[in-house]
């Protein structure tokens, strides 16, 4: 439960943003991005449903090589909880 | 232009290194890109890496985990966790009910979740019942719960707090007798949140090269090369190889939420014993919100005394980084992640299910030092 993923703004609802990693969508809370300047198309490095900081595009990008390796144990931390119980 | 993994490992191994040095990590998602990207074996022989404290699951108080147990078997409640601390198994015999997996199948009612968000989702649509969300883990998962209650949590929604602070669990280490290492990489996300600035003291209190490392085997490489150089020339500092998202000060929004809502109180590590000022408690303020507040029948200080690791089990010298999780008598043989033994075997941040996963299969003798 500690990894954390990059993922992409897709809609911005108050604190809720529709975000999106490899075609597949979350619902992320923005809370803890007060003060910062974020919006749609933004990347953010998200934990546990929330976004923790800002990143750009380069950056999420390296940062998913690593999950493409992570993929084989097949707990990408994109699963919910109730997925895999 | 970015330096490659590659790249990194050369420049390690032009390294004249002289003796053995052990760089310790604190981090399970740093276990876990070391392990899979078969650091270990690249770097020179004189370079070992250790596993240290950077497990939440692991280090999780027994006594948590059997009060969260005896809530959803015994409450009219909704018991939400994390996935991996349904499979955590308590200290009592097999044939009892040992984990919350084991109580959902009881027909305790036990829902895994991966969000914070979700607890107040699952809250909202049960009003007329009590929702309790132990919630279990270091800085950078507290933030969140934090966050939650920041926001108003519904009011039928408590919070079972096991919160953990990670770098008093180094500053044990660093101040007792035999720390076990000379170099640390310190946590990527963590720092993220706390601002890098916390781990400052292990430089200027205990002399020991430090860098913040982000999960590519390229920021895992340059973290390890920016200490083994700092060694090398005496001069220690504190290096940030993960400026993507590790910014001096932290989050300070998430920050802001921490302060608001939970106190730093004294707490229980499984395995460990107390540390002074290591784990996060609920503000006096949100008394209606502290699972254990709300359910204090629950809570029993007899089992504090029994709630170490189960019998045979070396978890504890794994979580400190004093043995590596193949050196424990019942790795792969009583213990593997079909039937796990301790909490390091369970969790997705548990050097012996990392190490298990990452193929390692072969015991080891411990080193006498
Ligand atoms: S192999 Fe199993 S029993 Fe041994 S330390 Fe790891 S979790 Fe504990």
């Amino acid at each position: 439960m500690c990894l954390a993923i990059p993922m992409r703004i897709m809609q911005v609802d108050g604190f809720n943003a529709r975000c999106e990693a490899k075609g597949v969508e979350r619902d992320v809370s923005l809370f803890m991005m007060q003060g910062e300047d974020v919006g749609v198309g933004d990347f953010v490095m998200v934990h546990v449903g929330y976004a923790i900081q800002k990143m750009t595009p380069q950056e999420a990008r390296s940062a998913w090589e690593l999950f493409d390796q992570a993929l084989g144990t097949g707990d990408l931390p994109l699963t919910s909880g109730d997925d895999h119980v | 232009m970015a330096v490659s993994a590659r790249q990194w490992l050369e420049r390690i191994h032009a390294l004249d290194l002289e003796r053995k040095v052990r760089i310790m990590n604190v981090c399970g998602g740093h276990e876990r890109a070391i392990t899979l990207a078969g650091l270990r074996g690249a770097l020179p022989e004189a370079v070992e890496l250790i596993p240290g404290p950077g497990c939440p699951v692991c280090v999780c108080p027994e006594e948590d985990v059997y009060q969260a147990m005896q809530l959803a078997l015994n409450e009219d409640i909704v018991l939400l966790a994390f996935g991996d601390m349904l499979r955590v198994p308590v200290n009592l015999p097999k044939r009892e009910i040992r984990t919350l997996e084991q109580a959902r199948a009881a027909g305790a009612d036990v829902r895994p979740i991966a969000s914070p968000t979700e607890a107040a989702r699952v809250a909202r649509d049960n009003p007329n019942t009590p929702v309790v969300f132990f919630a279990a883990g270091f800085e950078t998962t507290t933030a969140p719960v934090a966050a939650l209650l920041r926001e108003g949590a519904p009011d039928n929604l408590s919070v079972l707090l096991s919160g953990r602070l990670t770098w008093p669990a180094v500053a044990m280490l660093l101040d007792s007798e035999d720390a076990g290492f000379h170099a640390l990489i310190a946590p990527g996300h963590v720092s993220t949140v706390m601002g890098p600035e916390e781990w400052e003291f292990v430089v200027r209190d205990h002399h020991i090269p430090s860098a913040v490392a982000g999960f590519t085997p390229e920021s895992l490489l340059a973290a390890m090369y920016s200490t083994l150089r700092q060694l090398q020339e005496d001069r220690c500092f504190l290096d940030n190889c993960y400026p993507e998202v590790v910014k001096p000060g932290g989050n300070r929004s998430a920050q802001h939420c921490l302060h608001e809502t939970l106190d730093v109180v004294d707490a229980n590590w499984r395995g460990v014993g107390q540390i002074p000022a290591s784990g996060f408690a609920l503000k006096p303020a949100l008394a209606t919100h502290d699972a254990r507040l709300q359910f204090p029948s629950y809570e029993d200080p007899a089992r504090k005394r029994i709630g170490d690791m189960p019998q045979g089990c070396d978890c504890s010298r794994v979580v400190l980084g004093k043995i590596y999780p193949n050196e424990c008598k019942l790795y792969g043989l009583a213990c593997t992640p079909r039937s796990p033994i301790g909490p390091c075997m369970v969790s997705d941040e548990g050097a012996c299910r990392i190490w298990w996963a990452g193929g390692v299969r072969e015991r080891r003798e411990p080193v006498v030092a």
